[in-house]
């Protein structure tokens, strides 16, 4: 992956745009989710569409930071897109009858914590932050969770949903990692210090605080799904691979901090990471749902429906 | 709508419009016409029959001027007050400043009077003045052409008919043409497609699913009314507009009364809405310590009528206010959040047959599809050719961003005026504030046109070019030119649109008439 020219990506994202009515929700293949995978299966497509919805909101707030017209295009429409893997992934789990009552799934605790996090906090968040991240958390979370899913999933409807989803992610992590390279090119030794001291920004470290744990709950439930281990780091490893490919790269200071929170995620042994995370894990999980504030209302767009009229 | 066809009143936007660019490209090459005049030539030749083209006419008409033509497309005068008629269709500069002062209405109804009391009082002008005589309907010029040896310009509408005057008004309005824009797939829908400023009032509206494309000057006065009507209505937005309280009351009737036995007190009335629209210039045009009050007020009127924090977030600007055109409303935001009305800021996808696909997936199935998209405006082009001196046609000149000297003249284009030409657009005032000060202008040439029996009156080179780099460099600084994309600048940003200053200021410039600026035959 080369660095990319974003006007020509704009016009490319513009073009090759699908809906969830291209695909038939109905068609034959749902009986091929077998009786055990089901309720795992269920939980994990759950956590997926949220992380999915979450990412979405994190483009919104790129979309506010972006420097040029151009990319705030760009994330504009990839706040859109990320929404449209999260509807889809609902439809698939409308399909396999995973949703009760036709009622969105309930966010997992975790993933209440985030979206009170960026719906408090993200559109502040320099545009280096939530640039470095958001592609860490797609290469790890969307891309080892769906390479797994497809292998598990037999369902040749969720193969072509997922083909869709695929194409528009690799867009969204060459615009992601071309963004980094453009930080790290700029980034003088004064406003590297700037960008590091930002880290003691109470904000972010409330939002640190509820990614860690997320990425360990995460870790958790695929684990659970029978997804080994080593596939989740080996993608997260990707992303020190790309994003380090090049001296700018290398240079931006948040890829260097997330690639090190990467190393200590996909090393097990380092106790002096996991010991505190896995409680912090714990403790969120112990969290009472009416202590948590109301959804905020971004969360109701969500939709299964690939029509409507209201 | 393309302005090479003739737009009769209710007559539908087309879309592409691509194709009548091209048309007026080839005819802009055809030899002159050697065709005899419908009638006999006449002082001044004026194109088109709104604001603009009837105040030229009532101001010849009281410096004794009375042979005139007025050339119209349509079959009724008004322009846009004509054209946008859609419901909710209301001026956004109170109505005593938005008329004219050499003809006051003392029964303006209420501040913001709507699309039909403007029209209503266009034709209580037409009437007052008697200028019908002077209208000649549907008759759409397709080319201006000016003879040097003879000091005369021919105007040849589509139907070639030739009407000749001795100098030429285009008055043709800034905001007159319109075409649905080019969204993929428009073509493809089956439902209804209206636009906003050819209205269609005999679609009903009620127990239809809507949807409103474009949050714009026009759409937020569309949709609280739709709202009120439809069985639902979705609003499809780009980019939220700066919104500010409608300080919107109706005219007691002890008011009327006032205004009517002692003129003065109206008068009164417009020098204090005059004063406290040029104190907006202040926030709108520059960036002063007044743009972030002017901003704060806007943000203050979203906190109070939006209580969601997401939808706040969706409406809020993300650009300087006045960069491009402040909005005023205080049912919109109120009409965004009723029960059979939503707001969708997700990017549009493509048209289908049965609605809008936006990009997060979904299709937004609709009966009727309202574009209140704006106008087709032209930066850098003429809406029909105009060939001056030497064969030298006005588009090529203006190739790079059109230009004009005071915004009314045109170095090679002798005895031509412009209204609402390059640079005499207002941001903060009203538009027949600026207007006035250019048919006074115009009067001026074309007195000392008729007057001296002169062939020419062209403004210099020189001249056109000194004025138009104090221009530039004034625009530089003004909010209008600080980043964001509006339909004022052009593709690569020149801002050949606005006037940079009060309209104090224009008033100035254009009531110095230098003589030393012309040359003259
Ligand atoms: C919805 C809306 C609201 C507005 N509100 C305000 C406001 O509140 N305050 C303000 O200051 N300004 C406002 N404006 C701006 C408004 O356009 C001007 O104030 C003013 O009405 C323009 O008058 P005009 O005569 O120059 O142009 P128009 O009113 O557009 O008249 C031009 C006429 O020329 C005719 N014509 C065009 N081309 C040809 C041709 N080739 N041959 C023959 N005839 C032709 C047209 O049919 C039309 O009748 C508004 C505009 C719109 C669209
Ligand atoms: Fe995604």
């Amino acid at each position: 992956m080369a660095s990319i020219d974003l006007d020509k990506m704009l016009e490319k994202i513009k073009g090759t745009q699908w809906a969830l009515s291209d695909i038939d929700w109905d068609a034959p293949g749902a009986e091929l989710i077998t009786e055990e995978q089901w309720p795992k299966l269920k939980e994990f497509m759950a956590d997926l569409m949220w992380i999915e919805h979450v990412g979405a909101r994190a483009f919104a707030a790129l979309a506010k930071k972006a420097p040029t017209d151009t990319l705030r295009e760009i994330y504009s429409y990839f706040h859109a897109e990320e929404q449209r893997h999260a509807n889809a992934e609902m439809a698939l789990m409308r399909r396999w009858g995973m949703l009760e009552g036709d009622e969105i799934p309930e966010p997992n605790v975790n993933l209440r914590i985030i979206i009170e996090w960026l719906d408090r906090f993200a559109d502040e968040m320099p545009v280096y932050v939530l640039g470095t991240v958001v592609p860490m958390l797609e290469i790890a979370l969307d891309g080892a969770l769906c390479t797994f899913l497809l292998e598990t999933v037999k369902d040749p409807v969720c193969h072509q949903a997922f083909e869709k989803i695929n194409d528009d992610e690799s867009r969204h992590l060459g615009v992601g990692f071309t963004v980094m390279e453009m930080q790290g090119r700029s980034a003088s030794y004064i406003k590297m210090v700037q960008m590091m001291a930002r880290v003691m920004d109470p904000r972010l470290i409330l939002g640190i605080a509820s990614y860690m744990p997320l990425l360990n709950k995460m870790r958790d439930n695929v684990i659970a799904m029978g997804l080994p281990e080593e596939k989740l780091y080996k993608a997260m490893q990707k992303f020190e691979r790309i994003g380090g490919r090049t001296e700018e790269g290398r240079r931006n200071p948040w890829f260097q901090l997330i690639k090190q929170h990467g190393r200590w995620v996909t090393n097990r042994s380092n106790k002096m990471y996991h010991v505190p995370v896995d409680a912090l894990v714990k403790i969120t999980g112990m969290v009472p749902r009416n202590a948590l504030p109301a959804v905020p209302s971004w969360v109701k767009e969500l939709t299964y429906e690939p029509t409507t009229t209201r | 709508m393309s302005t090479t066809e003739n737009s009769k009143k209710p007559a539908k936007p087309k879309a592409p419009r691509k194709k009548a660019a091209a048309a007026r490209k080839t005819s802009a090459r055809k030899a002159p016409t050697s065709k005899k005049a419908a009638e006999k030539t006449v002082s001044a030749l004026i194109v088109g029959a709104g604001f603009a083209g009837l105040g030229m006419a009532i101001r010849l008409k009281q410096a004794g001027i009375e042979d005139f033509i007025i050339l119209e497309r349509g079959n009724a005068v008004g322009g846009t007050w004509r054209d946008n008629q859609y419901p909710g269709a209301a001026c956004d500069i109170p109505s005593n400043l938005y008329s004219y002062s050499f003809a006051p209405n003392p029964n303006w109804s209420r501040s913001f009077s709507g699309s039909e009391e403007i029209l209503d009082y266009v034709h209580h002008l037409v009437a007052e003045f008697g200028l019908e005589k002077h209208i000649r309907f549907e008759q759409n010029v397709a080319e201006l052409r000016f003879d040097e040896k003879q000091g005369i310009w021919t105007a040849t509408t589509d139907k070639d008919v030739i009407f000749t005057g001795r100098a030429a008004v285009m008055a043709q309005g800034p905001l007159a043409n319109c075409s649905f824009p080019a969204i993929t797939g428009i073509e493809d829908f089956k439902g209804k497609k209206i636009h906003s400023a050819r209205w269609d009032h005999d679609y009903d509206f009620a127990g239809k699913n809507v949807a409103v494309v474009g949050t714009g000057a026009s759409g937020i006065q569309i949709i609280p009314e739709l709202v009120k009507v439809a069985k639902h209505v979705k609003v499809f937005q780009r980019t939220p507009g700066w919104v500010m309280p409608r300080p919107d009351f109706s005219t007691p009737e002890w008011n009327k009364l006032l205004f009517r036995k002692l003129p003065a007190s109206q008068q009164a009335m417009r020098e204090l809405l005059y004063w406290s629209h040029e104190s907006m210039a202040l926030a709108v045009i520059w960036n002063s310590p007044l743009t972030r009050i002017a901003e704060r007020i806007g943000k203050w009127h979203l906190r109070r009528q939006v209580k969601d924090r997401w939808l706040r977030r969706q409406l809020t600007p993300d650009f300087t206010i006045g960069c491009k055109r402040v909005l005023v409303s205080n049912d919109y935001y109120p009409a965004l959040q009723k029960d059979n009305a939503k707001l969708i800021t997700w990017p549009i996808a493509r048209i289908s047959e049965k609605g809008i696909r936006t990009v997060e997936g979904i299709e937004h199935q609709v009966d009727c599809i309202v574009f209140a998209t704006g106008f087709d405006v032209s930066h850098s082009g003429t809406p029909f050719p105009v060939v001056g001196r030497d064969g030298r046609v006005m588009g090529d000149d203006w190739k790079r961003g059109a230009q004009a000297y005071k915004s009314i003249n045109v170095a090679g284009y002798p005895n031509l005026f412009l209204t609402f030409g390059p640079n005499s657009g207002p941001g903060h005032n009203s538009a027949l504030v600026y207007m006035e000060s250019q048919l006074e202008y115009a009067l001026k040439g074309i007195r000392k046109i008729v007057g001296e029996d002169l062939k020419v009156l062209d403004v210099r080179e020189d001249a056109q070019q000194r004025f138009n780099k104090g221009i530039q460099k004034r625009l530089a600084k003004t909010n209008w030119n600080s980043g964001c994309k509006s339909w004022y600048l052009t593709e690569d940003g020149f801002n050949a649109t606005m006037y940079p200053g009060f309209a104090t200021q224009y008033a100035a410039q254009m009531a110095d008439f230098k003589e030393d600026d012309y040359e003259t035959a």
